[in-house]
């Protein structure tokens, strides 16, 4: 015991005098700028996107100063305006040099530093280093150990396009970006409201990535908004490259197929649920906002279901999640029916059916289970192909193993039908994270269908809805509204009601500020059949 | 205790899926003949008495289960005995429960499979479900709930658009007068309203307990209505000889639509509805069992007992009756009167006069 005290006292001491050491050794800027600039070129490895321009302003003594920028970060224009704003006021040098001394050039500076956003002094290392790598300009002043910088970020990046995974008839044709400014910016336009909120922190011990969490004060759960920023701030990792980090993170359970947080490109998919409650999550450097939290059926609906007919948008609802199903369940009913129980099958089609199956070497289980791989395999190799190598796939893939097997009475003609079915359905779910989850599931139902027949199928079935209404999504049922039942909340879920009988927000997402619109706004003209009658009397 | 809740809705689902269970497809108080619908009907009118018994026990103890509110009433010994009772008539009952849906299963349409692999697949699934506790069943519940509706709307529909109904069949009413009936009536009073006493167990965790009573009456009013329609369509298509001495009518009946050639051998909807009530009677009694035996045993989650009552269950199930014909013939004759009758009727009434004997007392 003592000695492990021992141990423990020596080993916070170290740490501490490690702390100390480097307070001192390296946490404050020096006066001398050429020791400052020094020690900058040493910490970024003399790197050659290190630009450091010098100035000498004023008359006597001069004023050493410099700036410092990174090259490819920095908008080159914004760095000129900061700093010729700053240094070169050669209309005010005599004026300086008439009312200060040198002891307050460096406000002198500063004051005429506002050509940009977000002027700030810096007194500490790793918050000017922070700076010089965001893309941010300094300008350190001979003299001082202190340091302006000044938002000058730019660069290189992608323009606003037309979303390229989310694509819909009717609607805005507007996608996020990788920058977090302009993604913010999109979503603001929507919403003109000072309710509009977000919160922005650093995730990522080196890559420091920008992080911001957005939602709609007073419509926003605060519950849930705690939440989600205490699992951000309990994320210790090196670096962030995409949202699907912070997602993994974040999420309740990662022992699942099923997303529980949305993603979407979409600026007006992410307003709609800022406006239901929901809060999104913004990430630096990807085009993709999470959603939280998300239920099952939000998967299966799509900006354009608002803004058409509520009857077509129900339709399209309600086969989008038959489509779900067939692509889960068709390859393992038919494996089912057709060995286990074929005399649920009507007569005509059973003789078709072992009629096909006659000269087919393998038996139906293999021969589905070998077509629905081989599917796979033909869909993941299309997914990435040159667009002039994909078309080869695709033919091999449709001429080549379709109907050519079937020729060669490897394969029967229905088994590619089903897998044909199978592929199309699951192309018909409008997300793409939750079409994956039948491809996998598809496989382990088919060999249970081989072993038990329907009432294995039925009874994985029983493990798997019980499994998805075991999920959360941020403490959300992830099945609501359908288990737990929520009457309130059918109206906008695998149907859709008209808008104007949409009064409140979903009940479990938020407790506050429910009423989303007036009340009977039920589209009534004025009796035009009246009117028209009146007129026919006055004439 | 599991700290889950379920809501008022959520009870109604359960209790109508439990009351379909099984005896939607073995068809209680057959023995009746033709009058076969009345005496479920009877049954149901019964059950619901015996509901209104146990909920007036549950409002002097909205906090307590069957097992609580024995110990409470007649004392910490005394309450034990009675507690491990329950435990054994829940396991039992589960266990029988198993059994008759792998016969079912095995004499429909599973014929070479043999019933262990049946009970073993059904009691890893109940494992599965009850593993993620009392919320999650009752979720899944409203899922298959919804399910079992359409199945029944359509079939529904079909039997009475295929023209195989015939009215006649049911008719004269109370032919051999009153005697039969109500011979029979403990059989469907206490298969399957009275084994509602096993919701007892589930009390305590709804959240709104004034929906108690709404719930439970009309879950098993709808329930008792549609085993009396159900009965009444099999004797009406298939006439009360083909149908008493079927193993299972409902199989029959549907398997007798035909329309237009197109929608035919639905026996499927039905077997499908026989694995959704099985399920959720078994995980209902199995539920039941377990809470029970935390409760007893003090054991701090009930999680942990899952496997070996699984094991105990199953293996239980295997060796209840030696075979079919024995295991049909107990169900019949011995297990409505020797043990769902005490179990159902007489013990609950005990109880709750001890209980308002003792509040009268402490009143005065």
């Amino acid at each position: 015991m003592n000695i492990w005290n021992r141990f423990k006292e020596r080993m916070q001491g170290r740490k501490r005098k490690e702390q100390e050491t480097s307070n001192e050794g390296k946490n404050s800027l020096d006066k001398n700028l050429l020791v400052n600039i020094n020690h900058l070129k040493q910490d970024l490895g003399d790197s050659s996107d290190l630009v450091i321009r010098h100035f000498e302003m004023g008359g006597e003594p001069l004023i050493k100063t410099a700036a410092i920028y990174i090259s490819g970060l920095v908008n080159e224009k914004n760095v000129n305006e900061f700093v010729s704003g700053a240094l070169k006021v050669e209309a005010s040098i005599e004026k300086m040099t008439q009312e200060s001394s040198v002891v307050n050039s460096f406000d002198f500076i500063k004051g005429h530093a506002h050509s940009v956003e977000k002027v700030t002094v810096v007194s500490e290392w790793d918050k000017l280093l922070l700076a010089v790598l965001s893309g941010y300009t300094v300008i350190l002043v001979d003299g001082y150990d202190e340091a302006i910088t000044g938002d000058t970020k730019g660069g290189e990046t992608r323009g606003v396009n037309e979303p390229s995974t989310q694509l819909i008839i009717r609607g805005p044709k507007v996608a996020f970006t990788e920058s977090i400014g302009t993604n913010v910016a999109l979503i603001r336009r929507y919403l003109k409201s000072p309710d509009l909120r977000f919160e922005t922190m650093q995730v990522g011990s080196i890559s420091k990535t920008d992080v911001a969490v957005m939602y709609m004060k007073g419509i926003a759960s605060e519950k849930v908004l705690r939440e989600i920023k205490t699992r951000l701030n309990k994320i210790e990792v090196d670096d962030i490259i995409d949202s699907g980090y912070i997602e993994q993170y974040i999420q309740d359970t990662s022992l699942t197929l099923f997303p529980t947080i949305y993603n979407t490109e979409r600026p007006d998919s992410v307003v709609g649920n800022l406006m239901e409650g929901r809060i999104a999550i913004i990430v630096d450097g990807t085009p993709f906002v999470l959603v939280a939290p998300a239920l099952f059926i939000q998967f299966f609906q799509t900006p354009s279901d608002y803004y058409q007919n509520f009857v077509i948008s129900s339709f399209l609802r309600l086969l989008r999640v038959i489509s779900f199903t067939i692509s889960l369940l068709t390859p393992s009913l038919y494996i089912a029916l057709t060995t286990f129980h074929p005399q649920m099958i009507p007569t005509p089609l059973l003789v078709s059916l072992a009629a096909q199956q006659e000269g087919v070497p393998f038996p139906l289980f293999m021969e589905v289970l070998l077509m629905e791989f081989t599917f796979e395999i033909i869909r993941e190799a299309g997914l990435r192909m040159p667009r002039a190598v994909g078309q080869a796939v695709s033919i091999v893939g449709g001429l080549v193993l379709g109907q050519a097997a079937v020729q060669a009475g490897i394969v029967s003609a229905t088994t590619i039908i089903v897998v044909a079915l199978t592929g199309i359905a699951s192309f018909a779910v409008p997300s793409y994270n939750i079409a994956v989850a039948p491809r996998i599931l598809r496989f382990s139902l088919m060999i249970i269908a081989g072993s038990f027949g329907l009432y294995g199928v039925l009874m994985a079935l029983f493990i798997l809805i019980a499994h998805m209404s075991s999920l959360r999504s941020l403490g959300i049922p992830y099945l609501s509204p359908f288990a737990p039942f929520i009457w309130s909340d059918i109206k906008d879920s695998i149907i859709r009601q008209p808008l104007w009988s949409m009064n409140s927000r979903p009940r479990l997402i938020n407790q506050q500020n429910v009423q989303r619109q007036a009340k009977s706004q039920k589209p009534v003209p004025s009796d035009p059949a009246d009117s028209y009658s009146k007129n026919e009397k006055g004439d | 205790m599991e700290k889950a809740k379920i809501s008022g809705w959520q009870l109604f689902v359960l209790m109508l899926l439990f009351e379909l269970g099984t005896a939607i497809v073995i068809n209680p108080g057959l023995g009746a003949k033709k009058d076969a619908w009345l005496t479920v009907l009877l049954g149901m009118i019964i059950g619901l008495l015996l509901f209104v018994v146990y909920f007036v026990l549950y409002r002097l103890y909205p906090d307590l289960s069957l097992i609580g509110y024995g110990k409470k009433i007649l004392g910490k010994y005394a309450g034990t005995v009675l507690g491990v009772l329950y435990l054994f008539y829940f396991l039992y009952i589960a266990v029988r429960d198993l059994r008759d849906f792998g016969e079912l299963l095995t004499a429909s349409t599973y014929i070479y499979t043999p019933i262990f692999v049946i009970n073993t697949i059904m009691i890893l699934s109940v494992a599965f479900v009850l593993w993620h506790g009392l919320e999650v069943l009752a979720r899944t519940g409203e899922f298959f709930f919804v399910i079992l509706m359409m199945v029944g709307v359509v079939g529904t529909t079909l039997v009475l658009g295929s023209g195989q109904i015939d009215i006649n069949q049911l008719r004269p009413i109370l032919e051999n007068g009153w005697k039969p009936v109500l011979s029979i009536l403990p059989l469907t009073a206490t298969f399957p309203f009275g084994e509602i006493i096993v919701f007892t167990m589930l009390l305590p965790y709804l959240n709104q307990p004034r929906l108690c009573l709404r719930a439970g009456l009309s879950a098993m009013s709808f329930g008792g209505i549609l085993l009396t329609w159900v009965v009444a369509m099999d004797i009406a298509v298939l006439g009360i000889y083909v149908a008493s001495r079927s193993a299972f009518p409902l199989l029959s009946a549907i398997g007798l639509i035909d329309m237009a050639g197109l929608f035919q051998r639905l026996d499927v909807a039905v077997v499908l509805t026989l694995i959704i009530g099985g399920f959720f009677k078994i995980a209902i009694f199995f539920y039941a069992a377990l809470v029970s035996a935390t409760e007893l045993f003090k054991v701090k989650k009930y999680t942990s007992l899952i496997f070996p009552l699984s094991i105990v269950v199953l293996l239980s199930s295997m060796s209840v009756a030696s075979n079919s014909v024995d295991h049909i013939k107990k169900g019949v004759e011995l297990v409505p009167y020797y043990i769902h009758l005490p179990f159902q009727v007489g013990i609950p009434f005990i109880l709750l006069a001890i209980a308002l004997i003792r509040r009268h007392i402490k009143s005065n």
